[in-house]
């Protein structure tokens, strides 16, 4: 036990005298730090407000309902993803063929199935929380945010948020929970039913979903 | 005590495993369009696997999971993934992770001894965590591409270059080297929890997936992705899906 040393002090506490050299020093720093830290925090509280939100139906599940869960998860999840991007990146090729009637379609039902999804699968609460762990930039205007769900037990599965600034606003593209991208499994997905069948039957099936999301079949 | 079928099964084996190898040699890690080139007999196996799974595997382990208490199930699992582990510490040790490795023999000794035979995972608490490897991985890591996305019948997802592991799970796990009768049930039994515990995912895949062949085997490559690179794929992965994207428009 005597291997325990009282540590020195750190070189970066002492007192150090300042020179006239050090003030332009200090502006680069501070400007750094402000535009390190004052953009992504917005995006940090879209994806905080998400968590929050989620965390909130998930302790009222029972005594909200479904419907209850809908209504108070569809403000939120509409105001933090991106949803015509996200559309378009879903498509894929296909997006273009679409004309702009269906476009429209497809983004209000889309918008719908994930609210519906949210509300569905966050039924029911045993001590969850959500933490953030990091926050790394992309190229171009995109930013990746990094959490963890955390299970009681201390169990913890990754959600990883893809961020893309829109009008001075960060928005959700992508989330990759567990290592699965829901948007490509979405891409891949849909393409196979363009490609093996039609954009009325992939509505059909998306409006399929939400119903069931509503009112899950009894196994 | 007649060794002879086996040694030929081993040698089967590896012979496929090399051939596979070779075969799976110039593909891409990033799945792209070629990734399921033999989607029509893919998805003949993958509609006779989920037939065998709706009217057998899965009333078996919702049967199972009905008659046994949860924590005998995470016994049976904790005594498998103890069992399978040697497989684990090896191919940590083949991709140059040394410290994991000795983390890892350290984590089966006290499972093995403190935690009667694997049924207690004891290593965990003690900081010893669970690791997965395995040589589908270990090839992945040495830059061998993943080949094209295979349903094995009775086996389910797979790749050509994952299959490999079929060789060093089977040599390395100590059922293999007992003759008995008994081997049998007990290789049943895994296979049912195993099933057991995936009940959940596959219920959540149901409730989702608008096309259930594309979502298990999207699902299923991302996370063998994934695993391949510890839960921390690089950032480029990322960019590469939206750098897809403007390549396809351009193609169409």
């Amino acid at each position: 036990m005597t291997r325990w040393k009282r540590k020195k002090p750190s070189k970066l506490l002492t007192p150090m005298k300042l020179n006239w050299f050090h003030f332009p020093l200090f502006l680069m720093c501070w400007g750094l730090q402000a535009e390190a830290t004052t953009q992504p925090l917005a995006a940090d509280t879209v994806v905080e407000r998400l968590h929050g939100t989620l965390i909130r139906v998930m302790e009222n599940a029972d005594k909200l309902g479904y419907t209850g869960r809908y209504q108070l998860l569809k403000p939120v999840v509409e105001d933090s993803f991106d949803f015509l991007e996200i559309s378009r990146i879903v498509m894929g090729r296909y997006w273009r063929r679409l004309g702009n009637d269906q476009q429209t379609e497809f983004v209000s039902i889309f918008r719908e199935l994930s609210t519906a999804t949210y509300a569905a699968r966050f039924d029911s609460y045993s001590g969850e929380s959500f933490r953030q762990v990091a926050r790394e930039p992309f190229k171009g205007d995109r930013l990746l945010l990094k959490t963890e769900l955390v299970k009681q037990n201390g169990e913890t599965i990754p959600f990883l948020y893809v961020l893309q600034a829109q009008q001075e606003k960060w928005l959700i593209i992508n989330v990759v929970a567990d290592g699965v991208s829901d948007l490509s499994l979405k891409k891949a997905e849909y393409a196979s039913i363009m490609k093996r069948e039609s954009f009325p039957h992939l509505i059909a099936k998306l409006r399929e979903k939400i119903a069931e999301y509503e009112n899950p079949k009894k196994k | 005590m007649n060794k002879q079928p086996r040694g030929v099964f081993s040698f089967k084996v590896i012979a496929l495993g090399v051939l596979l190898m070779f075969g799976s040699g110039c593909a891409t890690t990033r799945s792209d369009p070629e990734k399921d080139p033999v989607e029509p007999m893919n998805r003949v196996f993958f509609n006779v696997n989920e037939k065998l799974d709706k009217y057998f595997m899965k009333p078996v382990a919702k049967g199972y999971q009905r008659v046994t208490p949860k924590p005998v199930r995470s016994s049976v699992t904790n005594f498998f993934d103890n069992l399978f582990y040697p497989n684990v510490i090896l191919n940590g040790f083949l991709q140059g992770k040394f410290k994991q490795g000795f983390r890892d023999f350290a984590r089966l000794f006290v499972n093995t001894t403190i935690g009667i035979g694997g049924l207690f995972d004891r290593a965990t608490p003690a900081g010893l965590l669970r690791h997965q490897e395995d040589l589908g991985q270990t090839f992945a890591t040495w830059g061998m591409g993943q080949g094209p996305y295979l349903v094995i019948p009775l086996l389910g997802p797979s790749t050509a270059r994952d299959v490999t592991d079929l060789a060093p799970r089977t040599f390395l796990s100590p059922l293999f080297y007992i003759e008995s009768a008994a081997t049998y049930g007990v290789a049943a039994l895994n296979v049912i929890n195993e099933r057991a515990n995936l009940l959940e995912a596959t219920e959540i895949r149901d409730e989702a997936a608008l096309d259930s062949y594309t979502f298990t085997r999207e699902a299923f490559l991302q996370r063998r992705n994934d695993l391949i690179y510890d839960g921390n794929p690089p950032l480029e992965e990322f960019e590469d899906f939206f750098e897809e994207e403007t390549d396809s428009d351009a193609v169409e």
